[in-house]
């Protein structure tokens, strides 16, 4: 590694307050060119805060920044990117009504005052195409995209721009383990061509394979820097949350292969999207389904949440059979199916209301439950213990992961029979983590069937007590118990054979 | 420590109160009459008709959505219900208001189909709506102001008076009462804010949006019908674009009182005020002997000055 001599952008004694809240407190940070440096952190230790400053976005309430051994002011994101400073912000930063190509251009280099600079769209098409992403359409609307595939736009958006600090915020958290392998490709030939990368994630696996350097956060202080393998994971773990959590996971039961169906779906498919899918649900059980991005997972939960429109196959919810067609019957007791979907911030709550409001949203209207009455949350929330000032807090203040802690609870007072939830742990904090995997544990053991689908394949294997692994619409593989291994999690995913048991995937 | 805030008004609704408070105060100052009680009863009166149309415009605008066609739901009320009563035949008079408001409510649902199911901008929609009223009612009385005249209710409703208090400003409190209880007390209250600022989310949360957007535009053609009723009874007869001067103070009653344009935030105690403020303003503006032009100057001016002051305090917060 040629870490360079000088910092590219230097923080000292840097402070943000925002009303009482100390974001930041007194930090000195260097990041250098050459070098991939990782902060870690719980939500709210201020990584984001820390992002901003660099990118421009805030300034600091007091200290200096530094960019190229220069006290400086960074007044706006378009002031810290002519200097080399270039973000990549965890909320999507593109516009969804322009297409994938208008986005490109939008605040390229060389455009601006009736100018256009088409270069940014060959470069980024050429980046796009490493990542995967090649399949894009450059006319496309952003809004039609998928999350992953924003996620790709926005990386090669970032790239276009010739950083010499480069910053990921969450970059990857929509996406696959194939397709962030070679995203890293790409970060570590930034790097060794002097780029320096400021990288934050919630993956450790991610970490570990890409730092070279990590700096700790929490409670807007800077913990500690330190080279990468020189501290274990629950060594790290402890930094972060201040007090050591043994267990990212809670203790699996034992299966239970029998026990009593909830919810089954036989041929279930839909359009090109969904073909030939049978899942079994049962009390007690928690299901995993993993794969690429956009291989149908997330068309399962919607179609079992009547949200497609002319799915077919057989449905049977508490031994009935049903055809669900609209939300409102899904919920409703007598099939007690609850959604928490994908994106928090514009599907699962309504930023503006406050928390309260939230919470009652799916419950009222519900016979039996007094959905304005807020100690019907409580427990749930004392479970997965919230931080707010108070319910009446716009949920929007909140940090993400607090946020879905709130989309979580407000199905909770239904006493759903069934969860579907739709990567619930996505760009959230190990705390949170360890708090919603404990949570849905609970709500297994006393009966409730959860599907969950993810992009973290620890989730599939520490969590899950089985998993189907998709690939273009279908289900290429089922596994169960001592089965479900990263190594056949990502082999299935690639709709490749286990190279260990090549004769058995090749019957199958 | 997690405690629900009592529903107190907020700021933003108190605000054209205040206003209105100014308006009264500055303008006795040059004209004493204005604190008399006759005035203010007589402001009051005029008060209700915008008063009642804003209500129905509040649901909507609350819902992100608005309902470009109250002007001729209004007229159309008002020729329904003055025909009726002009027909001479004593159960199609008696018939008239139920018809009329009937009439609201059922232009209303059209306006909510539009906008839930054919998912066409409601900008568009309802003033397309508009349009086609119009063109019925040209059709039907041949561009003549149509015949008819009013029925003794539905003069009550509009001039009459109960103990020195107009009847038509009891008709608006006892209507934004209903409507304040049925917002606080239903889940529909709720679930028009939620629409309002995320429509999807509330959909999601396993809310019927659809039936919530035809109740809302049913409510606003209701609130039209009657306006429309009441202003029949109020000028005896109906005519041709008699609710054309409605539509922009409404809408600027309903922004003034609070209520985001965009859908969400609002109220209807912020909007009674809005009202208030826009029929005092309309009011000393033309007691001052000015012309025409500065008047509307002035007026522009005045609710810009409001929008501007109410967006401050907002963001100062």
């Amino acid at each position: 590694m040629s870490r360079s001599e000088h910092p590219i952008a230097r923080l000292r004694g840097v402070s943000k307050i925002y009303g009482t809240t100390q974001a930041l407190s007194d930090v000195d940070f260097s990041c250098f060119g050459g070098e991939i440096h990782a902060v870690l952190g719980e939500n709210g230790a201020g990584k984001s805060t820390l992002m901003k400053l660099l990118a421009g976005v805030i300034q600091p309430t007091s200290g200096d920044i530094e960019v190229n051994n220069a006290v400086t002011r960074l007044t706006s994101p378009a002031d810290a990117m002519v200097r080399g400073l270039v973000c990549m912000f965890q909320e999507l930063s593109l516009v969804p009504d322009l297409s994938v190509r208008e986005n490109l251009m939008l605040g390229a280099v060389g455009t601006g005052l009736g100018r256009l600079n088409a270069s940014v769209v060959r470069s980024a098409q050429d980046i796009l195409a490493q990542i995967d992403g090649g399949a894009i359409g450059m006319k496309t609307r952003v809004a039609d995209l998928s999350l992953a595939e924003r996620q790709q736009v926005e990386i090669a958006k970032a790239l276009t721009r010739n950083p010499k600090l480069l910053i990921l915020d969450e970059a990857t958290s929509a996406l696959n383990a194939s397709v962030v392998e070679k995203v890293f490709r790409l970060i570590r030939a930034e790097r060794d061509r002097g780029v320096g990368v400021l990288f934050i994630s919630h993956r450790f696996h991610e970490i570990e394979s890409l730092a070279d350097r990590i700096s700790i956060f929490r409670n807007g202080a800077h913990v500690e820097t330190f080279d990468n393998g020189a501290y274990d994971y629950s060594a790290i773990i402890s930094k972060m949350v201040g007090q050591r959590i043994d267990d990212l996971f809670p203790p699996k039961p034992p299966a239970n292969p029998d026990a009593e169906e909830v919810l089954r779906v036989d041929g279930f498919s839909w359009t090109d999207k969904l073909r030939d899918i049978s899942i079994v649900l049962r009390k007690g059980q928690i299901t995993g389904l993993g794969g690429l991005d956009g291989q149908g997972q997330g068309s399962v939960l919607q179609g079992l949440f009547g949200l497609l429109k002319g799915t077919e196959g057989r449905c049977v919810v508490g031994g009935i059979p049903v055809t669900i067609t609209h939300p409102k019957q899904a919920k409703n007791p007598k099939l007690g199916i609850a959604l928490v979907p994908e994106d928090r911030k514009t599907e699962g709550l309504i930023l503006q209301q406050s928390i309260a409001r939230n919470l009652e949203l799916a419950a009222l209207g519900t016979d039996g439950i007094d959905a304005s009455d807020v100690t019907i949350y409580q427990p749930f929330l004392d479970a997965l213990e919230l931080k707010c000032r108070s319910l009446d807090q716009p949920v929007g203040e909140l940090s993400g992961g607090n946020q879905q802690k709130v989309a979580l609870t407000k199905w909770l007072a239904l006493g759903p029979r069934c969860m579907l939830l739709a990567d619930p742990t996505r760009g959230i904090d190990v705390k949170t983590k360890t708090q919603i995997y404990a949570l849905l544990r609970r709500l297994a053991d006393s009966g409730v069937a959860i599907l969950l689908v993810s992009t973290d394949y620890e989730e599939l294997i520490h969590l899950c007590d089985e998993a189907h692994i998709f690939y273009q619409g279908r289900i290429v593989r089922h596994l169960t118990g001592n089965d479900v291994t990263a190594e056949a999690i990502i082999a299935a995913s690639l709709n490749i054979p286990l190279p260990a048991q090549t004769s058995e995937a090749a019957n199958g | 420590m997690n405690t629900i805030k009592q529903n107190l008004p907020s700021p933003d609704a108190l605000f054209p109160y205040l206003g209105a408070v100014l308006l009264i105060l500055g303008g006795s100052y040059f004209f004493p009459q204005i604190l008399g009680v006759d005035y203010l009863a007589q402001q009051l009166q005029i008060a209700a008709f915008l008063g009642v149309l804003a209500l129905g415009a509040t649901v909507v605008i609350l819902l992100g959505h608005i309902d470009l066609s109250v002007p001729w739901v209004l007229a159309g009320a008002a020729i329904i219900s003055t025909s009726l009563v002009g027909s001479g035949n004593p159960a199609l008079a008696a018939a008239a208001i139920p018809a009329a408001l009937l009439f609201g409510v059922l232009v209303g649902i059209v306006n909510g189909v539009g906008v839930a199911i054919l998912r066409i901008p409601s900008m568009v929609w309802t003033l397309a709506v508009n349009s086609m009223l119009l063109g019925v009612a040209v059709l039907n009385t041949g561009g003549f102001n149509p015949k008819g005249e009013a029925s003794p209710a539905m003069t009550l409703l509009a001039t009459g008076d109960l103990a020195g208090i107009p009847v038509a400003f009891v008709v608006w409190m006892a209507v934004t009462g209903a409507m304040a209880l049925l917002l606080k007390r239903s889940g529909f209250g709720r679930y028009l804010s939620a629409i309002g600022y995320n429509e999807k989310a509330t959909f999601l949360s396993g809310v019927s949006t659809p039936s919530v957007i035809f109740a809302a535009f049913a409510i606003a053609g209701l609130c039209s019908a009657l306006g429309g009723v009441m202003l029949a009874g109020y000028a005896n007869q109906a005519y041709q674009s008699m609710g054309d001067p409605f539509l922009l103070p409404t809408i600027a009653a309903v922004v003034i009182g609070g209520t985001s344009i965009l859908g969400g935030r609002g109220s209807l105690i912020g909007t009674v005020g809005g009202v208030l403020f826009i029929t005092l303003l309309t009011s000393i503006l033309s007691v001052m002997q000015i012309t025409d032009a500065w008047r509307n100057i002035i007026f522009g001016l005045i609710i810009i000055v409001m929008l501007l002051l109410q967006t401050l305090r907002r963001k100062s917060q």
